[in-house]
This record gives C-alpha cells, sequence and structure tokens, in this order.
C-alpha cells in the first residue's frame, strides 16, 4: 500500500506546483536592468543606442560651430524617418524620443514639430483664428523652420547556425544641413549578441 | 511491469469510463467542416466567426493561429491576420525545442499529441503571408523585414535538412526579389530572383511549377541593371525574349502586382487498418496520415486596365509542396506508428497476464488487458493536422501602365477559358509606384472533407 500512498502525495504535490503557476505575478523592475528573454531588439538596445547618440551628438563639433554663426543661438532640428532594414520588426520612435527629449532638455537644441504632428497644430491653429479671442490668437506663417534632419537606419547582420546565431545591430543616425545637404554629425551605435535557443523543453 | 501493476488496480467502470471518453476524441480536421463550406459559399467572414469558436487544445495552438490569421486575411482585415499570425510565428519558434513529454506522449497515444509546428513549407507561408499582408498595406519596409526573416529561415532549413524536398521555396523567394526591387536594392532583388529561378528549375520535377513568365522579365531587367550583360544575354536566349522594359522606364510607369491565391490546401485524411491478431486475440492499429489533392478549376488570373493587360503565371503549388514534404516524412512516420503499435500491445499483453492463480483476479486481468487493448486501438490516430486555409496553388501577375486612375478588371479563367469569377478595383498609381492587390478564390464546388 505504500506504493499507493506515495503516488497519492506525488500527485497531491504535483497539482500544488500547477495551481501555483496559475495566477498572473508581476514584479517591477529597475529601468537600468537588463532582461532578455527571446534575442531580439528590446527596451535595454533603444536604451544603449539612445544613451550613446545623445552623449555623441552633444559633444561633437557641429553644435559649436551652429551656435559660432552670427545670429544664431540654437539650431533647429526635425525629426525625419530612422529607415528600419533589419530583420525584425523595431520601433524606432522610442529612441529618437529618447534623444529628442535629452537634446531638448540640454538646453542647446530646439526641436520642431515632424510632419504628422503639424498638421494637427495647423488645424488647431486654424480653429484659433475662428474661434478664439483676437488677443490670444497665433497667427499663421510663424512656424520655426529646422535648419537640421536627423534620419537613420537600423541595419542587421544575422550569422546562424544550429541553434546558436550571433546576430549585429548596427544603428546610424545622421543630422543632415537643411540649408545645403551637408551632414555635420553622424552617430552610431552597434550591439551584438550571441542567442542560442533552448533544445529542450518541458 | 508498471502497466500490469497499474492495469490490476484499474477498477472496471473507471476503464470503461476511460473508453467512453476517448472514444469522443476527434482529430482536429473533424470540426472545420463547416469553415470549408462557408469559405466555398464565398463567405470567409461566416467562415472566420465559426472558426474563432473553436477552442483548439494547447498542442493546435499554433495550427488554429495559422488558420485564423489567413481567415482573417481573406476577410480583409490585414492589420489583425498580421498580428495572428506573427503569434502564430513566436509559437514556432517558442515550440522548436524538442519535448520530451510529448516524445513520450507520441510513441504512447498518438503523433496528433505532439505540439503542432507545421512543416518547413507551413512556417515560410507564415512570413510570406505577413510580407503580403503589409505590402497590401502598403507598408514597404515592414514587408521587408519579413523578407529577410525569409531568408534567414530558408538559410536555417537548408542548414538542417539539406535533402529535403523542400529546401528552397521558390515563391517566397521571388516575393522577396519583388520588395527588395521595390526597395530599389537591386543588387538583393537580382540575388533573390535568381535563387527563386534556381528553385523553379530545380524544384520543377517535384513540384510541377515552371519558372514563371514573370520572372523571365524580372531576371533580364535586373541582369541589365546591374551590367550582368552576359548573364542578361543567357536570359534573353533561354527565355526568347527580345523585349523587356528596362529598370528606368518602369520607374517611369505604375505597378500593380496581382497575387491570386486559389482554392484550398490539400485534405489531410487518415488511413487506417484494424485486424485481430488471431494469436493474441487482440486487436492490432495503426493509423498514417495521407493528403487527398483538391481539384483547380483556375487556369489563369488576367488583369487587365485601358490600355494594357497581363495574365498571370503559377508561382507556387502549395498541394504539390504539401503531398512532396509529408511522403519524405513518411518514413519517419509509419516507423513511429509501428513502434507504437508493439507498446501499445506490449501494454495489453502485460495487463492480460498480470492476474494471480484465483480466478477472479485472473478474469479481472483479461478485462483490464481487454479495455487497455481497446483504448489503444481508439487512440490510434494519425495526425492530421495541417494548414488548410493555405491556397493549392498562388498565380501572380505584373501589369505596367503610366501614372493615373485606373479600374482594374480581374478576370479568372478556367480551363475551358470560361470565365470563373470577375471583379472590379479601382487604383491610382503615381509614378514609380507599386500596388499590390490579392484575390483569394474558393471554388464553389470546392471538395469539403467528409
Amino acid at each position: 500500500m505504500s506504493g499507493v500512498r506515495s503516488l497519492r502525495i506525488g500527485l497531491a504535490l504535483l497539482a500544488l506546483v500547477a495551481a501555483s503557476g496559475c495566477a498572473t505575478k508581476v514584479e517591477r523592475l529597475d529601468e537600468s536592468q537588463a532582461v532578455d528573454l527571446s534575442g531580439a531588439w528590446n527596451d535595454t538596445d533603444s536604451r544603449l543606442v539612445s544613451q550613446e547618440m545623445i552623449q555623441d551628438s552633444l559633444s561633437r563639433a557641429w553644435l559649436q560651430e551652429f551656435r559660432g554663426r552670427p545670429g544664431q543661438a540654437r539650431p533647429a532640428v526635425i525629426v525625419g524617418e530612422v529607415r528600419n532594414m533589419s530583420h525584425e520588426h523595431i520601433n524606432t520612435a522610442t529612441f529618437t524620443l529618447e534623444m529628442e527629449r535629452a537634446l531638448i532638455n540640454s538646453g542647446k537644441v530646439d526641436f520642431v514639430a515632424a510632419k504628422t504632428e503639424r498638421r494637427d497644430i495647423r488645424d488647431e491653429r486654424k480653429d484659433q483664428d475662428l474661434n478664439a479671442r483676437a488677443d490670444t490668437r497665433n497667427a499663421m506663417g510663424k512656424e520655426l523652420g529646422a535648419d537640421f534632419m536627423l534620419t537613420g537606419t537600423i541595419n542587421t547582420i544575422v550569422d546562424p547556425s544550429g541553434d546558436t546565431q550571433v546576430r549585429f545591430y548596427q544603428v546610424n543616425l545622421t543630422l543632415i544641413s537643411l540649408a545645403d545637404n551637408r551632414k555635420v554629425w553622424v552617430g552610431q551605435k552597434d550591439i551584438r549578441k550571441l542567442v542560442t535557443r533552448s533544445k529542450l523543453r518541458f | 511491469m508498471f502497466a500490469d501493476r497499474v492495469a490490476s488496480r484499474v477498477p472496471v467502470p473507471c476503464a470503461a469510463a476511460c473508453l467512453v471518453a476517448l472514444a469522443g476524441c476527434t482529430t482536429f480536421s473533424d470540426t472545420i467542416q463547416s469553415t470549408e463550406q462557408s469559405l466555398a459559399r464565398q463567405q470567409p467572414q461566416v467562415a472566420l466567426t465559426q472558426y474563432e469558436r473553436l477552442s483548439p487544445s494547447g498542442a493546435d495552438r499554433v495550427l488554429h493561429l495559422m488558420n485564423k490569421g489567413m481567415l482573417q486575411r481573406m476577410a480583409g482585415d490585414y492589420e489583425q491576420s498580421t498580428r495572428t499570425l506573427e503569434q502564430a510565428k513566436r509559437g514556432v519558434e517558442e515550440l522548436r525545442a524538442l519535448s520530451l513529454r510529448e516524445q513520450a506522449l507520441s510513441v504512447a497515444v498518438n503523433d496528433a499529441t505532439k505540439s503542432f509546428i507545421g512543416e518547413d513549407f507551413e512556417q515560410v507561408m507564415v512570413n510570406a503571408y505577413i510580407a503580403l499582408n503589409y505590402l497590401e498595406q502598403g507598408k514597404l519596409d515592414a514587408a521587408r523585414v519579413e523578407a529577410l526573416q525569409v531568408d534567414l529561415l530558408l538559410r536555417e532549413k537548408a542548414q538542417s535538412a539539406p535533402n529535403s524536398p523542400y529546401v528552397e521555396d521558390a515563391f517566397a523567394r521571388y516575393l522577396t526579389g519583388i520588395v527588395y526591387e521595390d526597395e530599389r536594392e537591386w543588387s538583393d532583388a537580382m540575388i533573390a530572383y535568381r535563387k527563386a529561378y534556381e528553385a523553379y528549375q530545380s524544384q520543377l520535377k517535384s513540384f510541377g511549377v515552371a519558372v514563371p513568365e514573370t520572372l523571365k522579365h524580372d531576371l533580364i531587367r535586373l541582369a541589365d541593371r546591374m551590367g550582368l550583360t552576359e548573364e542578361a544575354r543567357g536570359y534573353r536566349q533561354e527565355f526568347a525574349i527580345k523585349e523587356t522594359p528596362s529598370v528606368a522606364e518602369l520607374l517611369e510607369r505604375g505597378e500593380i502586382i496581382l497575387t491570386v491565391h486559389s482554392g484550398l490546401a490539400p485534405i489531410k485524411r487518415e488511413r487506417a487498418a484494424t485486424v485481430l491478431n488471431p494469436a493474441t486475440g487482440r486487436f492490432l492499429r495503426i493509423a498514417l496520415p495521407q493528403y487527398r489533392s483538391r481539384a483547380q478549376p483556375l487556369a489563369y488570373a488576367r488583369l487587365s486596365a485601358e490600355p494594357a493587360s497581363a495574365s498571370s503565371s503559377r508561382v507556387e503549388s502549395i498541394d504539390a509542396i504539401a503531398v512532396k514534404s509529408l511522403e519524405s516524412e513518411m518514413p519517419a512516420i509509419t516507423a513511429r506508428a509501428i513502434a507504437r503499435m508493439a507498446v501499445k500491445d506490449a501494454a495489453a499483453s502485460a495487463a492480460s497476464h498480470s492476474g494471480g492463480n484465483s480466478s477472479g483476479s485472473s478474469a479481472a486481468a483479461g478485462i483490464a488487458g481487454l479495455a487497455i487493448n481497446l483504448a489503444a486501438v481508439l487512440t490510434e490516430r494519425a495526425d492530421t493536422r495541417s494548414w488548410f486555409t493555405l491556397p493549392g496553388e498562388i498565380q501572380l501577375a505584373r501589369l505596367s501602365l503610366p501614372p493615373g486612375d485606373y479600374k482594374v478588371r480581374v478576370e479568372l479563367r478556367g480551363h475551358d477559358q470560361g470565365v470563373l469569377d470577375s471583379r472590379e478595383i479601382k487604383i491610382a498609381l503615381r509614378k514609380g509606384e507599386k500596388k499590390y492587390v490579392s484575390r483569394h478564390w474558393i471554388p464553389t464546388n470546392l471538395e469539403v472533407r467528409p
């Protein structure tokens, strides 16, 4: 009979283990803590890119050079398209927004609204023309023109072999002068990962 | 020894209850008949609603997602379809690792207890259909991501199974070429077109799809653009094509790229044999999967807009790929089925011989042995799961037109030249722009699974 009893105890234990896995568990993570689950592009990569780009763009010569020009205080930048040429669907807005925020807060650079944002703002201004009090109206045609456009690409090279692959991401961001197409700054961040797929599962 | 210990302790009513439960165990394909019927009635939305009502078991999750994603696409909801197929893709990625538990179950019960991750071609088709979804929504860069994933996936397949009949997917390669060309990445497009061409040639015997007419022109155009004069001349000679618009000429015009997804993938059915072994008095059963192709009434599609028109050519026969893929796996499936039969018979034999000397316990053992034998026979089912909402074949047509607004007529023609279906779509083309349209067509007299 001892076999049956131990079988029962075992089953009860198993049920307990299974039941404990049922409740949703949430654990808050520090945003600087790297958690890699699938090996795909994640928040850590995005953060690494924005950190590198912010630091690099603020410390390079283009900023000094622009401010040295007569009558110029702060360059105005518009965010163009960061094209995803990689093998993963990547949201590029996460690091461009981070960069925008850091650059604005540095007080050294102005950002102007991008194409899609502008449309809403112009609609609002049009609406003000009709409905707002005269002394609070903002007139058309007084927008700040951008001096530079920020564009970029994400590229990847993947080298798979069996269950292991090396993933190489290269993010390039470029500031192009709208006056003469000059590239005044090119930032680059490389990320390499070794991803090993599990051979066994439950 | 374990089997007989269990057998001697399983009470008879319990065994009977198990049997009743097992008898009700139907395979996945039994439940999808109504979905197929709705598709044949040209009601993809109804088919989707019916299919969504199914609650799949854990092992069928990926299959359910694949079918659902395809039905959403047929119903015109590209966004949801992409989302669902992405989930399927992730599911495949997670389930690729070997599960010892499922392996053991597949030997003890049947192959359908294993988590479905699709055949190689079904996995590639997930990427291809996500790419098509994006293309039809005008999201070229997102489609390019899928194109790169197809490259990766096919590279992996070629590494892991170099001798399988399906190491390349000609249509998937062709589609990636079209995406790269649209991105104006000429060298990548050239390489992809070339790979597609090689795949069509090498797989002609097994899959029966010749190099599509459009691809011949694409190869010449890109070879010219890359300055590969020798290669271009070779293609011109081989295909007997003298004139084809150059890349520069094409960029002055717009282009409509039509894909027609016709019919449904073949039906995967069970072929089984049950015999009574006179020596032991026990039943033996073996069940194997088998594809049954459905008739393909579509001959070609005609795409016409004043002042030009183009005919489609076959770019993929999923029917043939499915049949050949299964054929190449049959030895392994058969070996597993035989091993399973032996394991199940041994369990039944152990149970029926477990009784002691008293007449009561030997009678109980006999019943237990019979119960196990019956359970073994009833659970012996073939794995008939397949992505049944895939089309039987895919056709493609390219039509270049000067920029402007068009009413484009898509006519599907049968083998007797009769018009099977005709539709008009409005398309506005800009200079250098490519518009992707697709048509899923299921014949009204579709052969529905019994």
